[in-house]
């Protein structure tokens, strides 16, 4: 990150707390996980049980695995704002096919190949990320009303493969996924790329490497996290439509965000975003129990995501500037 | 960024490059427009004053939307939550002005406009103490408003009076060929904030903060204090942007879609209208006639013969295209300084 400078981000005082934050995010991270599932428990003592854990996980893990996407986008300085109907037109692609190979398959094309327009968007036009990302969710919307017309009228079958995925064996799914994400940031040079094409692109773009295949194949391969998560989404509930993936867009930022990634990009681990969507699942399920409805549900993402980012500039001093 | 800089170069240049490099991009937006139109008109069998009135009092909410948006984007920020605070202002009208005479639904509305543009300076306020980008900031407040709208307003209904629907449509029952009072409503608003942001001492520091917020700091602009008057702003043009909405279909409508789909529509009129998304570069007069372009395109795919689906893709990729084209033409100026 460029050095803090100015009065307004260097001379804030470092408490305890923060001092833990900065040194042990991940530790202060399951402790609020922990602290929050006891909550919950106390409050409906039935989620303290195999089911409950369960609900944890079916929830956690299409969001994780969607929030892996963003993790590595905002390492490079980027975001995706289309991963919710990314996943939606996987899932009304998959959920429509005989076959369980082939309906994965073409599910994980839609979404390299949305995700590699996105990508073209903004690593050879330069379109700002965000527009870009918005603008392709408001294209599939458009295609995917029509094709819901036509082509994937009534009711959907997901095969059995897509419902194991979706419940059973949704944990394996998250753990594949979290073991190549981290794998690939750690031990690989493409993941130190992310890292590097984030916290200093003309750097990287001065020894000699070309960011628009970078972009291309992050935001493809975003693309393909989203349009897991997609599938596995349409294997739990069993049927698809237009809003199946709507209320994972702002979570699956704010995963990535409770976890410590930086939206300026350089900075952020996967397992951080881990916890942020096992500590958003528990939340989740509590605001559910309390039965507060969609308005506040929006309301408290916006509100964490808001203070969270707050908490991270002050405590890191990694705002702008 | 170009319109203060004096490169040594440029002094050779004659009258009309000046004019030119200054104002070629917004008079070439008015003339898109106009062509559209003039194409919208050979389309219909009829072209009069009904026409003009439709789209004229369409195009209020996402005008002002984008005015707002461009005031933002100019002093260096960009504001995620317009869309939002749209329909809150909505959802709050209708749910207030059902049943009250014209005066109160007067107050209402004034109430409605100061009252958001105090909450988002407050937004603006936590950009600029918290070190957050703006990014991430207004994308959290445009799921706080929406949630906001959700929760005063469950669902569709409400309404509001003749005299308000009078204002913003030209007639009490939002139908009619009266196109006068939006278009007074929409001048007043673009020579008000035109004249602010060029003619003014904190409307011309707003182009400073954006152009370059250090060397702004440096020259004694109180940068902070830009960046609440921007937001302020966007947020009063919201809330007028929801009262043209509610005067138009007379119920007021918290769905959360509504307001993702004109965030992104004020951004790309923005883009269209001429202001660099870097921020410090554009004019609000570019906009006003990108934002009537952006509602436009709409009526003309509809006139075409597409349905609203496929127009929507349609309108879609043009706005990507049009992003592609700015973000070309950057790439190219850059490599050209």
């Amino acid at each position: 990150m460029t050095t803090a400078t100015t009065p307004e981000t260097g001379a804030k005082q470092q408490g305890r707390l923060s001092d833990l934050m900065q040194r042990r995010p991940l530790l202060v991270l399951t402790a609020v996980w922990i602290v929050m599932i006891l909550i919950t428990g106390a409050i409906e003592p039935n989620y303290l049980s195999y089911g409950g854990m369960r609900n944890m996980i079916l929830f956690a893990a299409p969001l994780g695995i969607m929030a892996a996407g963003q993790t590595i986008l905002m390492l490079t300085g980027g975001i995706d704002l289309s991963v919710g109907m990314i996943a939606t037109a996987a899932a009304y692609v998959a959920a429509f096919q005989d076959a369980g190979w082939i309906a994965i398959l073409l599910g994980v094309a839609v979404g390299a190949l949305a995700g590699s327009a996105n990508g073209v968007g903004v690593g050879v036009f330069k379109v700002n990320p965000l527009i870009m990302t918005l603008a392709m969710g408001t294209i599939l919307l458009g295609i995917f009303s029509a094709l819901a017309q036509t082509a994937f009228k009534g009711s959907s079958s997901p095969t059995g493969f897509i419902k194991a995925i979706g419940t059973d064996w949704a944990w394996a799914v998250w753990v594949l996924v979290a073991i190549f994400v981290i794998f690939m940031l750690r031990r690989t040079g493409f993941g130190r790329l992310l890292y590097a094409s984030g916290d200093n692109p003309v750097a990287v773009r001065l020894s000699g490497v070309r960011l628009w295949q970078v972009h291309i194949s992050v935001y493809a391969l975003a693309g393909v996290f989203a349009a897991i998560g997609g599938m596995m989404l349409v294997g739990r509930t069993g049927a698809v439509d237009l809003s199946l993936a709507v209320n994972f867009l702002l979570p699956s930022v704010a995963a990535a965000v409770i976890g410590g990634t930086s939206i300026f990009g350089g900075i952020g681990t996967y397992s951080g975003t881990i916890m942020g969507a096992l500590i958003l699942s528990v939340l989740n399920s509590l605001l559910g129990f309390l039965q507060v409805g969609q308005a506040v549900q929006n309301i408290a993402y916006g509100a964490i995501v808001l203070g969270l980012s707050w908490l991270y500039a002050s405590t890191t001093g990694a705002g702008r500037r | 960024m170009t319109t203060v800089t004096t490169r040594p170069q440029e002094e050779r240049k004659t009258k009309f490059q000046v004019w030119r490099s200054r104002h070629g991009w917004t008079a070439g937006v008015w003339l898109l427009l106009i062509v559209l139109v003039a194409w919208y008109a050979a389309l219909l069998p009829k072209f009069g004053a009904f026409q003009i009135n439709s789209i004229l009092k369409n195009s209020l909410p996402l005008v002002f939307l984008a005015i707002g948006q461009g005031v933002v984007v100019i002093a260096g920020g960009i504001d995620l939550g317009v869309g939002s605070m749209m329909v809150l202002a909505n959802s709050v009208a209708a749910l207030l002005m059902e049943g009250q005479p014209f005066a109160m639904t007067l107050l209402i509305g004034v109430g409605i406009i100061l009252g958001l543009a105090a909450m988002n300076a407050v937004v603006g306020w936590i950009v600029s103490v918290s070190g957050v980008p703006d990014i991430v900031v207004t994308l959290a407040t445009l799921f706080i408003y929406g949630g906001l709208a959700l929760l005063i307003l469950p669902g569709p209904g409400g309404g509001t009076s003749e005299g308000m629907r009078w204002m913003f449509t030209g007639s009490t029952s939002g139908v009619g060929t009266n196109f006068w009072p939006p278009m007074i409503v929409l001048l007043l608003v673009t020579v008000g904030v035109a004249w602010f942001m060029r003619r003014t001492r904190p409307g011309l520091s707003l182009y400073a903060s954006g152009s370059d917020l250090n060397a702004a700091y440096l020259s004694g602009v109180n940068t902070k204090k830009s960046k609440v008057l921007s937001y302020a702003i966007s947020g009063g043009l919201a809330g007028m942007a929801g009262l043209a909405v509610l005067a138009l279909t007379n119920v007021g409508d918290p769905r959360f879609a509504l307001a993702g789909q004109k965030t992104l529509e004020s951004v790309a009129a923005i883009v269209l209208g001429g202001i660099a998304l870097t921020g410090g570069v554009g004019s609000i007069v570019g906009v006003v006639a990108a934002g009537i372009i952006v509602f436009f395109l709409d009526l003309l795919l509809v006139a075409i013969g597409l349905d609203s689906n496929t127009s929507q893709v349609v309108q879609g990729v043009l706005i990507v295209v049009v992003m592609m084209v700015a973000g070309l033409l950057e790439v190219r100026r850059r490599r050209l300084e």
